[in-house]
């Protein structure tokens, strides 16, 4: 049963961290994300030295308030003009988490922070804090929050899609259009360091930053429209998520240093195979525009005499390997002949695919001439 | 505090982390110009999965652990520079983008060394001496030994060599690369040298601030001496001034006080940048406001001159 509770959290916070990760990727903001798991530290430990509770819901305020803290402090320095942005970024949030970890390191009235949570989560536990109300059993207290902010994100991104989708793309039309794309975009970074706080629970603060970016960039290498993306990126994360606790379970460690690897070796695999997009359909891709490059090539030297299949060779400036396969191709297509003193000739049906094509052009070209 | 430097590990803390942040702020202004925080970032993240593979390497070729520097880092340079090799093949093979190449890099480096942290300390691993390995996320720089302080400075030298001895084409490299290009100047080798300085200044810091905490070590002394000077020479030794000036302050504040020394070395460089902003001559904030207001208050003098004319 608890398994069930941990895989359905994992999942839970997998699909939230994804759907922020979605619009950061496709606005280029990944190095914020990265500063936001960082920022919302202070946050945390505030609540926590206040409330003496790591699960008060007193935490998420905090923690928003922390990342909206560092964005305004970036932004204010960036306004001077005098530190380039993203060095702005790095120092802020440095800062900021090192004010986090001094207090972690605080031992105030025998509260003891434990530094490791930061880097891994707590998983373990989080399954075993139920939440209770009005003496009604809802569940883990971490799953009632998470699936809570999940609620929070597909209704906010449900209700301002149009709006969110417009400000990724074109933010200058979104303002023209009086839609505030910088009030969006605080509120949205403030919905980002809350789900940041939560995915604490799970993959700790710091390596929140896998499941937000790297399902997302798998993603657009696998679909085309945002809505899509936001579907196949939350379940890239949720199955990144599950073998990472599985993993975490079998090695008897965190799940957070799993969740991280997996979802980054997922991205890999996917740069990888990708249909269209990936590294092997792209060389596939080339190698077969190479190979029509050739024929045409053939087809155009033999078009007016017959030429020797040698010349053919030397003239065109490729491998000779490539070029012998490409008249083969050729003859067995019945576009060209060979015949006994090796000299190549053209054959009607060659002759006509050579006018389609140079007919096709000339449409090309007389419609751009319109 | 004085009484402290009567003992011997902390002198060696004292001029380890003051050399480190000298060289990692120097070498850091080659990453501020050339806007690279982020892959700094990335590259300090990735450390991580090199500390482990090279200690567990040593570990079960010679069957002692070793967490010496000598191996360590070079796992470290390893990690960083593959980090950046794989992300530039794919970003060029594929439609991904830069930053989020990188992001996803971190990702797979970052989250497979704290995999193999985690795995190490468990005592199921049968892997022993790994205490020590965890104060690579955070820095502890009081652990420092006069050995590490040897490796420390024998890359430092190196990377401060390769810097005086190709000046000039860094110097134009970094701020007009194309032209250096046109003059003759190997894109690809100057690339991979100021590369190479920036993964050399990163390393030799983590054992100083943390690989999470590295980037600020890198970026801040940079930022913050960019205010007190227009010339790249003044910049690199002013950064290697204000870098070694938290370096050594901070660890020694941090033995004072018990606190960690990442922390504590990168709060005092970010204050320091904070006041540069501000404080600075003819950039600074201050100085700014000073300069708008004499502007309207002539401004105001000649109207009133003329008006009464």
């Amino acid at each position: 049963m608890l398994i069930f509770w941990t895989i359905l959290i994992a999942i839970l916070t997998a699909v939230a961290c994804s759907i922020c990760g979605v619009y950061l990727v496709v606005k280029r903001e990944t190095f914020l994300s990265e500063g936001l798991s960082h920022a919302v530290l202070p946050g945390i430990l505030v609540a926590f030295l206040v409330f003496q509770d790591r699960t008060s819901p007193w935490l998420i305020i905090t923690a928003g308030l922390s990342g909206l803290v560092m964005v305004w402090l970036v932004q204010l320095i960036t306004n001077t003009k005098l530190v380039e942005k993203d060095a702005a970024l790095g120092i802020v949030f440095s800062g900021l988490f090192s004010i986090g970890v001094i207090l972690s390191r605080l031992n105030l009235k025998n509260v003891h922070f434990h530094a490791d949570c930061i880097i891994d989560g707590n998983l373990e536990y989080a399954p075993l804090k139920g939440l209770s109300i009005g003496g009604y059993y809802l569940g883990p207290q971490a799953f009632v929050t998470l699936l809570t902010i999940n609620l929070l994100l597909i209704g906010f991104v449900g209700l301002f899609y149009k709006e969110m989708k417009l400000n990724s793309f074109d933010q200058s039309t979104s303002k023209l259009l009086g839609f505030r794309p910088n009030l969006l975009h605080t509120a949205w970074l403030a919905i980002v360091s809350i789900t940041c706080v939560a995915a604490f629970e799970i993959a700790g603060t710091i390596l929140v930053v896998a499941l937000i970016i790297a399902p997302p960039t798998a993603a657009n290498l696998l679909v085309n429209r945002l809505s899509q993306m936001l579907v196949v990126s939350a379940l890239l994360g949720a199955f990144a998520a599950i073998i990472g606790v599985a993993v975490g379970l079998q090695l008897d460690i965190a799940a957070s240093g799993p969740i991280a690897a997996t979802s980054g070796f997922l991205f890999l695999l996917i740069v990888l195979v990708a249909p269209k997009r990936g590294i092997i359909s792209r060389w596939q891709q080339r190698a077969g525009q190479r190979a029509r490059l050739l024929e045409t090539l053939v087809l155009t030297l033999t078009e007016s005499k017959p030429i020797h299949q040698l010349a053919i060779v030397t003239n065109i400036q490729c491998p000779p390997q490539q070029v012998q396969r490409a008249i083969s191709r050729c003859r067995n297509r019945g576009l060209v002949q060979l015949d006994a003193e090796q000299m190549v000739s053209i054959t009607n049906k060659g002759s006509a695919l050579i006018e389609l094509r140079s007919n096709a052009r000339d449409q090309t070209v007389s419609l751009k001439g319109q | 505090m004085l009484e402290l430097l009567s003992d011997h590990t902390v002198r060696t803390v004292l001029v380890g982390t003051t050399a480190i942040g000298a060289i990692s702020g120097a070498l850091g202004c080659f990453a501020y110009l050339r806007k690279q925080s982020m892959i700094g970032d990335v590259v300090s993240h990735s450390s991580l999965f090199g500390i482990m593979l090279f200690f567990l390497a040593g570990y079960w070729i010679t069957g002692e652990p070793n967490k010496s520097l000598f191996i360590l880092l070079p796992g470290a340079i390893f990690a960083g520079i593959l980090a950046l090799t794989l992300t530039q093949s794919i970003v060029r093979r594929t439609a991904v983008r830069e930053d989020s190449g990188l992001g996803v890099m971190l990702a797979i480096f970052f989250g497979t060394g704290i995999l193999m942290l985690r795995w190490t300390q468990r005592s199921s691993s049968g892997v022993s001496g790994h205490r020590g390995l965890e104060d690579y996320l955070f820095g502890m720089a009081a652990s420092m030994t006069s050995q590490d302080l040897m490796m420390v400075s024998i890359l430092g030298g190196t990377a401060i060599l390769l810097l005086g001895l190709n000046w000039k084409e860094l110097k134009l490299f970094s701020f007009d690369p194309m032209f250096a290009q046109s003059i003759g100047m190997g894109r690809r080798r100057l690339d991979l040298l100021l590369i190479t300085l920036m993964v050399i200044g990163i390393v030799i810091g983590l054992q100083c601030v943390g690989v999470i905490l590295m980037i600020a070590l890198l970026i801040t002394p940079a930022a913050a001496a960019r205010q007190w000077s227009q010339t790249l020479g003044g910049m690199v030794l002013l950064a290697g001034l204000m870098g070694g000036f938290c370096g050594g302050i901070g660890s020694l504040t941090s033995a004072q006080f018990g606190i960690p020394t990442g922390p504590v070395i990168v709060l005092l460089g970010v204050m320091l940048m904070i006041f540069s902003v501000c404080f600075a001559p003819k950039r600074g904030v201050l100085f700014r406001k000073q300069q708008q207001r004499r502007l309207a208050t002539d401004q105001n003098n000649r109207f009133r001159r003329d008006a009464s004319c």
